[in-house]
């Protein structure tokens, strides 16, 4: 790989010596690159006759090379993606013990709450006056329109919203977002970092943010907004609803779990969808420290933060494979731009030589 | 008889071994459990858990959870846990002072809520740290 680069720099170079040791050839840019143009060729540019092939193939080949270096770039930002991808999903087996445990812990005391769960304060609906959307986009750029689609997507549930007269507010995870918006009417109550591998950490201290809003009554409603991961190559900007929680949301969600796999040269996503937790049965004689109903307050933040975490990981995943799928294209756009230029530059070199050749014939025919 | 103990937070399991005995920070107060314990399920608060392992104790902070206890197995489901040799107490001690602070600052409801949150995270931590260097 090395010694390409090197190669294209040692025969420009040869080029440009060429050029101004014949100081009495022009050499006209045609403007391609104007940065291109060498002080080596502009002193040869005084003389007087005009050439106008060969300073364009010196251009080209600049053109060509920095073509074959973005591409590179590209190709390198596609691989350490398609590497992330796979790190997130490690992360997102590791929560399986504790979502598991969590589901039927939290089923089999539901089951035995049944109706009074409705009076927790995490469960119960009130009125709805002030609403706040936690909106997560990413960090960083070069992903495709990752981040324009959930800003889109909290655009128009910001005017659904306030066409039924409720207040909006804002928490942003993910700098992108935030840059938008804070130029932006919606008022952002927060901002949080979007982390390039979510943990519990940087869950439970957005959780903590939020609980403490909407406990405090300052905040009736959170939705979520969040990029569903689909497969590699589509991701579905999604809602829903953090708080208040829905007793029966909290029984019936399955999950569903994506494996990157690699299948004949390619990367493909595999995914399964992994059923709910049963219900545990407490055994008759189960003691419950406190009453059942404070044991359900307890776990419910628990259940938000996971659930949180859970979301995190999958915008996180949506965004590396966006960024995966942009980088490859741009790939093969850098690939095909390359191709086309140096099919030109033969081209053009060719005419270069042809022409040589005529005037050496013509000059030994007179 | 042992007592096998998992402590799970969102991302990773945290401790995952056996253990004679441990103490719990309930909601309702410290919660002693042995080996043989009835089937028992608690809610947790911010504080140390302290479990022994032969004749040692070893203090871990958890972040607030449930633990369920069912023939010998001890599940712990928390929002974070922090062994204690991580933490550094002259530290905790600052982060307690601050977080002492920003309670008597609080006008808000909400400003209240956090910084209790907060006060009990640190004082949790603080505790954590004299009983492991003591």
């Amino acid at each position: 790989m090395d010694s390409r680069p090197a190669f294209v720099g040692a025969s420009t170079g040869a080029f440009v010596a060429a050029t101004s040791s014949k100081s009495a050839v022009c050499v006209r840019f045609n403007g391609l690159r104007r940065d291109a143009v060498l002080p080596a060729g502009q002193a040869a540019a005084s003389g007087a006759a005009s050439v106008t092939m060969g300073g364009n193939i010196r251009e080209m080949r600049e053109r060509i090379s920095t073509v074959k270096n973005t591409e590179k770039i590209t190709e390198a930002m596609r691989l350490v993606s398609a590497a992330k991808v796979r790190r997130a999903q490690d992360a997102v087996l590791k929560t399986r013990p504790f979502s598991e445990t969590l589901q039927k812990v939290l089923g089999g005391l539901i089951k035995r709450l049944k109706a009074d769960a409705v009076e927790l304060p995490l469960l119960a609906e009130r009125t709805v006056n002030k609403v706040v959307l936690v909106v997560i986009s990413g960090d960083r750029g070069l992903c495709g329109s990752y981040n324009n689609y959930i800003i889109k997507k909290t655009e128009a549930r910001i005017k659904e919203l306030k066409a039924e007269g409720l207040e909006v507010e804002l928490v942003c995870v993910g700098t992108k977002a935030n840059t938008y918006f804070r130029r932006r009417e919606t008022p952002i109550r927060q901002f949080f970092n979007c982390p390039q591998a979510p943990s519990a950490e940087n869950a439970s201290s957005i959780t903590d943010e939020l609980l403490a809003e909407y406990l405090s009554g300052e905040v009736d409603r959170i939705e979520l907004l969040y990029t569903r991961f689909v497969s590699l190559i589509s991701c579905e900007a999604s809602i829903r609803t953090l708080l208040p929680l829905s007793p029966s949301g909290l029984e019936t969600e399955g999950d569903e779990i994506f494996q990157l796999t690699s299948v004949g040269g390619q990367f493909v996503v595999k995914s399964e969808t992994v059923p709910v937790a049963e219900a545990e049965d407490f055994p008759s004689d189960m003691i419950f420290e406190q009453e059942p109903l404070q044991i359900l307050n307890a776990i419910l933040p628990l259940y938000l933060n996971g659930q949180l975490l859970r979301t995190l990981q999958e915008s996180v995943a949506s965004e590396l494979a966006s960024r995966m799928s942009a980088m490859s294209s741009a790939s093969d756009n850098a690939k095909d731009l390359g191709k086309s230029l140096s099919k030109e530059m033969n081209r053009a070199r060719q005419a270069a030589i042809t022409q040589d050749l005529m005037e050496i014939i013509a000059g030994s025919s007179a | 008889m042992t007592l096998n103990i998992r402590i799970i937070a969102p991302d990773r399991t945290v401790w995952d071994a056996e253990a004679q005995e441990i103490i719990l920070p309930s909601s309702t107060g410290q919660l002693g459990i042995l080996t043989g314990h009835a089937p028992l399920l608690t809610a947790l608060d911010i504080g140390v858990m302290r479990v022994r392992v032969d004749k040692e104790w070893m203090p871990i902070v958890l972040l607030g959870g449930f633990a369920e206890i069912e023939n010998n197995q001890l599940t712990i489901l928390v929002n974070g846990a922090e062994e204690a040799s991580q933490i550094d107490l002259s530290e905790a001690e600052k982060n307690l002072d601050t977080a002492t602070q920003l309670l008597s600052d609080a006008s808000s409801n909400k400003e209240k809520i956090e910084a209790t949150q907060k006060i009990r995270k640190a004082r949790a931590r603080v505790q954590a740290a004299t009983a492991a260097t003591s």
